[in-house]
């Protein structure tokens, strides 16, 4: 299990504990972190699972494809360099003991 | 305690395609899942329910040995779950991304749009069910597919011909014949121009399955364009008579669109939710479970109803009412999960972005005619069936 924290809109933080290789978007929804509205469940088609990386490790993460690239434009809450939609991340090492900083809005 | 499956035996399929929605909130009282006697399927009408079924696809299979979709179609990715989904899903993404859409697309929406009213802005009165938003979503989808010289009557010919063939479980030879007319038109449809779609890469749908990492072979091309036909046109169409229904039964909120114009995409957006194109789709029990109150088994035939989750007044205040400026919360008009519509912001950008401002802004002092009266029908496919209406010419 992977320990990191969610920053939700409010500012309120959520620490929560996943499994490497689930997404960060499942790990917001099994924990009932609001915040993510995740329209269509993960399947990349949506950009309502908009979430701010920690800029330090957001290079580390899985690559970002140029599907997911094109969607963030369209997310509600303009990007920013440490964007990602985080159905597309997988939980993984480097995101241990970070923060994932949710939008304004999805 | 979770207890077995009630039923509903006094409804006709008559009385759903005239109104569903009185039928759709007695069934949402009555359990999480209940067999409708004229419809030989068990509905899910809860909100909650359906993201539950979403989100356990496992559980909740789109894949159907029964299906008759894969009789008309062939296999489609709406069939299909796992990577072989996956695989055809993403072979066709590229042509449906929301930049793509917006610097390829829109300026093509905006050309049909344009013509179409060009040919009756001076006539002061039409039905704009043939006029324009059928024609609009027809040659819309054409260019999309990358289809070349199809006229737009044949297209929402096959369209409707291979919807009527998945639904034909009486077996009526006519409908099956009218099917198989169907896919034999949009089969030489391909082989006219998928040899140009092959050899260059464009923003075309055809493009994009011939080009993909694990590129289409001719029968998942066959099957995939035919349910992107079947699916891609009649809830354009629907969904701009319905916004344009919502905006003209609603003076102030039409006046608010009309001094905002980035409201018509809030318009379109409630409109789905509203009176959801797609009111019903299928899914298959592939295990004994229990969904919410309600015991189910493997086999069983579940028709997930969005149409009635988008009324569900747990989620949603005054659910019956068209409010575009109701909070922003999410729909269920597109779907949840990996079949979430991949056509979600092709529609988008069509309805709300073109079609529906440029009728507006056209078409000055447009109001529904009133005599005949807009018609609405169907349940699993929804919308007005004519939308008569007339504006200020001149002056
Ligand atoms: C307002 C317009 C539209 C609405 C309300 C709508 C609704 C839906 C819904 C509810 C589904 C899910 C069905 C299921 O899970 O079984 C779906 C799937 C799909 N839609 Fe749409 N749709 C619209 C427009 C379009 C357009 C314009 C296209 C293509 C040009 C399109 C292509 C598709 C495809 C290919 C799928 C299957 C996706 C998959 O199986 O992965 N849709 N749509
Ligand atoms: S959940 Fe829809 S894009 Fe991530």
């Amino acid at each position: 299990m992977i320990r990191f924290t969610f920053v939700k809109p409010d500012g309120a933080e959520v620490a929560v504990e996943a499994e490497a290789g689930t997404s960060v978007m499942q790990a917001a929804l099994d924990n009932g972190v609001d915040g993510i509205t995740a329209e269509c469940n993960g399947s990349a088609a949506c950009a309502t699972c908009h979430a701010f990386f920690d800029p330090e490790i957001v290079d580390q993460l899985a690559d970002m494809s140029e599907h997911e690239d094109d969607m963030l434009d369209f997310a509600a809450v303009e990007r920013r360099p440490e964007s990602r939609l985080s159905c597309q991340v997988p939980v993984c090492d480097v995101l241990a003991e970070r923060k994932v900083t949710l939008p304004d809005a999805q | 305690m979770a207890s077995a499956v009630q039923t509903v035996s006094d409804v006709t399929i008559e009385e759903m395609m005239a109104d569903p929605y009185p039928v759709f909130d007695r069934v949402r009282d009555i359990g999480s899942a209940v067999w409708l006697d004229c419809a030989a399927i068990h509905l899910v009408t809860r909100f909650d329910d359906i993201m539950t079924v979403e989100r356990n696809h496992a559980v909740f299979a789109s894949t159907n040995p029964k299906s008759l979709m894969n009789k008309v179609m062939g296999h489609s990715l709406m069939r299909k779950d796992d990577e072989a989904h996956r695989n055809e899903r993403m072979a066709v993404e590229p042509s449906f991304r929301p930049g793509i859409v917006k610097t390829e697309w829109r300026p093509v929406f905006e050309e049909i749009a344009d013509d179409l009213i060009d040919a009756f802005a001076d006539r002061g009165e039409a039905d704009l069910f043939d006029s324009f938003a059928a024609p609009m979503a027809s040659r819309a989808l054409s260019a999309l597919l990358g289809f070349e010289g199809v006229a737009w009557q044949d297209l929402a010919r096959w369209s409707q011909a291979l919807m009527d063939g998945v639904g034909n479980y009486h077996a009526d030879p006519e409908i099956d014949a009218r099917a198989r007319e169907a896919s034999e038109g949009i089969d030489a449809a391909i082989e006219a121009v998928l040899g140009k779609h092959r050899a260059e890469r464009n923003a075309t749908i055809l493009s994009s399955m011939a080009h993909a990492e694990h590129p289409h072979s001719i029968d998942q091309i066959r099957a995939n364009i035919k349910v992107i036909v079947g699916g891609g046109l009649n809830e354009p169409r629907d969904s701009i008579l319905t916004t344009v229904l919502g905006l003209l039964q609603n003076d102030d909120q039409r006046r608010q669109a009309e001094a905002n114009p980035k409201l018509f995409a809030k318009a379109f957006e409630e409109a789905v939710r509203w009176v959801s194109p797609i009111g019903m789709y299928p899914r298959r029990v592939a295990c004994d479970t229990t969904l919410g109150d309600t015991v189910l088994k493997e086999g069983d035939q579940l028709g997930i109803c969005v149409g009635a989750a988008n009324r569900d007044p747990s989620r949603f205040d005054g659910a019956n009412d068209f409010d575009i400026n109701r909070p922003k919360v999410q729909h269920l008009g597109f779907g949840a999960g990996p079949h979430f519509c991949a056509g979600t912001w092709v529609a988008r950008q069509m309805v709300g972005e073109v079609a529906v401002p440029k009728l507006f802004r056209r078409l000055p002092g447009l109001v529904l005619k009133g005599d005949p009266p807009p018609v609405e029908r169907g349940w699993v496919f929804r919308g007005p069936v004519s939308l008569p209406v007339r504006w200020t010419v001149g002056g």
